[in-house]
């Protein structure tokens, strides 16, 4: 079970971003030290059409690419919009909202503190995925997904 | 006396906008010079060139029934030769887009004849004989209806209307077939639902903020048009909603 007492953040952009500034936020971010873990969520831009006429061709999105954070390549699913960070202790905030302000320079952005990522499971997540083997990921991502988290060194 | 329609309540700029886009004295405004060709690309129902495909013969060949209303109606060309029925779907942005698909919906009605419109929160499509739609589509995408960043001509996947928007100012779309290009021009890099194209479709350059919020039919606190400012539309709704909750399907004061 994922422990409720770490401080959890959110950071919403005005606007969706693209690979460049996520990546640019996304190195910025984690250059600092103390985060635990880091959700990317936006709409799905799947590769292949999922539905619809189009359905299982090829999604050409000319924006797509796979962004460098921290060393390690991150094949993004989604167009980012929102960033759920689970941190050790509330220390690095400031630090982190003084970098969300040197890369969203052109739109405002928030960034709240809270409670974001699930702490237990829900009876639905109990009917949907039964037991999850693997905690840690109660609320980042579908437990059932092949995809498995990026595991960054961090920098300590 | 003649009906006078009136189109809608309201004092500010939406309402107003809301009015001059129904009214079908009032002439749309031309803004972009989407070819024929482009509209028929954009939609994919057929090649451009092609000879349209039919439904039935057309009405001189197979011999009408006797029927009075077909005497008052005139057939438009489309169904005089016997065009198939097919449709073009609009996403329409909930920040600042210029027209909305309820919006869009009665202005359509208002304006064109053998449509068949069907409104959805996010998306507003209209079905017509496919001549017909062709001109009616053009008319839709080359004036002040349309921008084409806030707005999307999406057959298939088409949510996004609700979402933020872009950093280029685009609004979401799964299937991204629309992008802006470096000359600053949003081209068409696939049809409307989702096939990619040979070439690229130029639909203009995205209006400006001014111009948005100055032309666009939807109350929004964030698009800088609050519903609240507009005293008479509020009111309006209100007493709607009333007579319609006190005395369900027979209004009276």
């Amino acid at each position: 079970m994922a422990e409720t007492s770490y401080p959890q953040i959110r950071i919403v952009p005005a606007r969706f971003l693209t690979p460049d500034t996520a990546e640019d936020l996304l190195n910025e971010i984690l250059a600092k030290t103390g985060i635990r873990r880091i959700v990317l969520n936006g709409p799905r831009v799947p590769e292949i059409v999922p539905y619809g006429p189009a359905r299982g061709t090829p999604n050409v999105v000319a924006q797509r690419r796979e962004i460098e954070v921290q060393g390690e390549t991150i094949k993004l699913q989604v167009q980012v919009g929102t960033i759920l960070i689970e941190l050790e202790d509330a220390s690095p905030i400031p630090e982190i909202r003084k970098a969300c302000e040197t890369v969203l320079t052109n739109f405002p952005f928030t960034l709240q503190e809270g409670r974001f990522m699930r702490s237990s499971m829900t009876m639905t997540d109990y009917a949907k995925y039964g037991v999850v083997e693997d905690e840690r990921i109660l609320g980042m991502v579908d437990p059932k997904s092949k995809t498995r988290p990026v595991i960054l060194q961090g920098n300590r | 006396m003649a009906y006078k329609p009136q189109y809608g309540p309201g004092t500010s700029k939406v309402a107003e906008n809301r009015r001059n886009q129904m009214n079908p004295e009032v002439k749309l405004e031309k803004i972009r010079d989407v070819t024929d060709e482009d509209v028929v690309l954009i939609m994919g129902h057929r090649a451009p060139g092609q000879a349209y495909p039919t439904a039935h013969p057309p009405l001189a060949e197979q011999g009408e029934p006797d029927c009075p209303i077909r005497k008052i109606v005139a057939p438009t060309e489309g169904a005089k030769a016997g065009d198939r029925v097919r449709y073009i779907q609009f996403a329409d942005s909930m920040l600042n887009a210029p027209s909305q698909p309820y919006q869009r919906t009665y202005v359509e009605m208002y304006r064109f004849r053998g449509i068949d419109p069907g409104t959805l929160s996010g998306r507003q499509i209209v079905e017509c004989r496919e001549r017909d739609l062709e001109q009616i589509a053009k008319d839709l995408i080359n004036t002040n209806l349309f921008d084409p960043a806030r707005v999307g001509i999406r057959g298939a996947t088409v949510h996004g209307h609700s979402l933020r928007l872009a950093e280029d100012g685009m609004m979401f779309d799964m299937l991204q077939r629309c992008v802006l290009e470096a000359d600053g021009a949003v081209k068409y890099v696939k049809d409307q639902i989702g096939v990619p194209l040979d070439k690229k479709v130029a639909v203009g350059k995205p209006m400006d903020e001014k111009w948005l919020g100055e032309n666009t039919t939807i109350f929004h606190v964030l698009g800088g048009n609050p519903y609240r400012n507009d005293a008479e539309y509020i009111e309006y709704i209100q007493r709607i909603h009333s007579l319609r909750t006190k005395y369900g399907y027979m209004p009276k004061e």
